[in-house]
């Protein structure tokens, strides 16, 4: 009763937030059904006896790369439908029905195909394993069996830090004009 | 939930969203919300198949590769959209036209 409860609301919120994603013309509005979405998998991941990267993925997602997003916006300043400053006619930034339907052609595809993929799974276990915690595991594993990819991923990390303040960085000369 | 195929329909579903977003969306930043969702629908279908298909937790290990790419993918992309706000004051797809100013 509760696993189907959970699931039930995590589904709600993962597929309803990813829909606002989609559909809504406000980016700040956007990001909060980005939170929203990420919840939703986080409390999936808690359904399937997942713990720790239900934790990773609120304390990543939901605290790091929403907020990340939120200030990304406003330091651009959030605008939506403004045209360009050369004053052109264009394609409004958010998308609109024409650019959605002409989207919805590959994804359809995409679904086909991915659809025909989940038909052809037939997994249906009697009896699941006891829900235990992956905490300990997990460390042991990413120690031992998945060290070189755990190192390369700090340096990843690293390489990322410095990239995105180089890039990031005002320019000179540029600053207050 | 005691069943693969409800996972599977959700990540594909979240999956198809993400697409439709970052094909339909010409804000540089919506477009990376897109695929966000996109890298979450693979790091559930992941977990998943570890839990139903009684497998080691290298899915787990796998997912958490994922998270951790996302969250650089989001970092770099958030700083070029902020680089290319400084030079052209758009963060429009079609204002990006050029590799250098």
């Amino acid at each position: 009763m509760f696993e189907t409860t959970l699931f039930t609301l995590s589904g709600l919120f993962t597929l309803g937030g990813a829909l606002g994603v989609c559909l809504c013309r406000n980016l700040m509005h956007t990001c909060l059904y980005l939170l929203a979405s990420f919840m939703g998998v986080a409390g999936l991941y808690a359904g399937l006896g997942a713990d720790f990267l239900a934790a990773a993925q609120l304390v990543i997602y939901a605290g790091g790369v929403v907020i990340l997003m939120l200030f990304a916006v406003m330091l651009t300043g959030g605008s939506e439908d403004r045209s360009n400053r050369m004053g052109l006619e264009k394609i409004p930034s958010m998308g609109n029905k024409k650019t959605l339907l002409l989207s919805l052609l590959p994804a359809l595809l995409a679904l086909a195909l991915v659809v025909k993929l989940v038909l052809s799974v037939n997994i249906a276990p009697e009896k699941l394993p006891p829900f235990e915690s992956t905490v300990d595991k997990i460390g042991i594993l990413l120690l031992s069996d998945h060290v070189l990819v755990f190192e390369i991923s700090s340096i990843l990390l690293l390489a990322v830090l410095v990239g995105a303040c180089v890039i990031a960085r005002p320019i000179r000369g540029k600053k207050h004009e | 939930m005691n069943n693969l195929t409800p996972y599977l329909v959700i990540s594909s579903a979240l999956f198809v969203v993400g697409i439709v977003t970052v094909l339909s969306r010409k804000n540089i930043i919506a477009m990376l919300l897109g695929v966000e969702l996109i890298l979450n629908s693979a790091a559930l279908n992941f977990v998943a198949y570890t839990r139903f298909g009684a497998l080691n937790l290298d899915g787990h290990i796998m997912a958490l590769f994922i998270i951790v790419v996302a969250a650089a993918e989001a970092a770099l992309g958030l700083a070029i959209v902020i680089g290319l706000f400084q030079i052209k004051e758009s963060i429009h797809i079609d204002d990006a036209t050029e590799l250098q100013h």
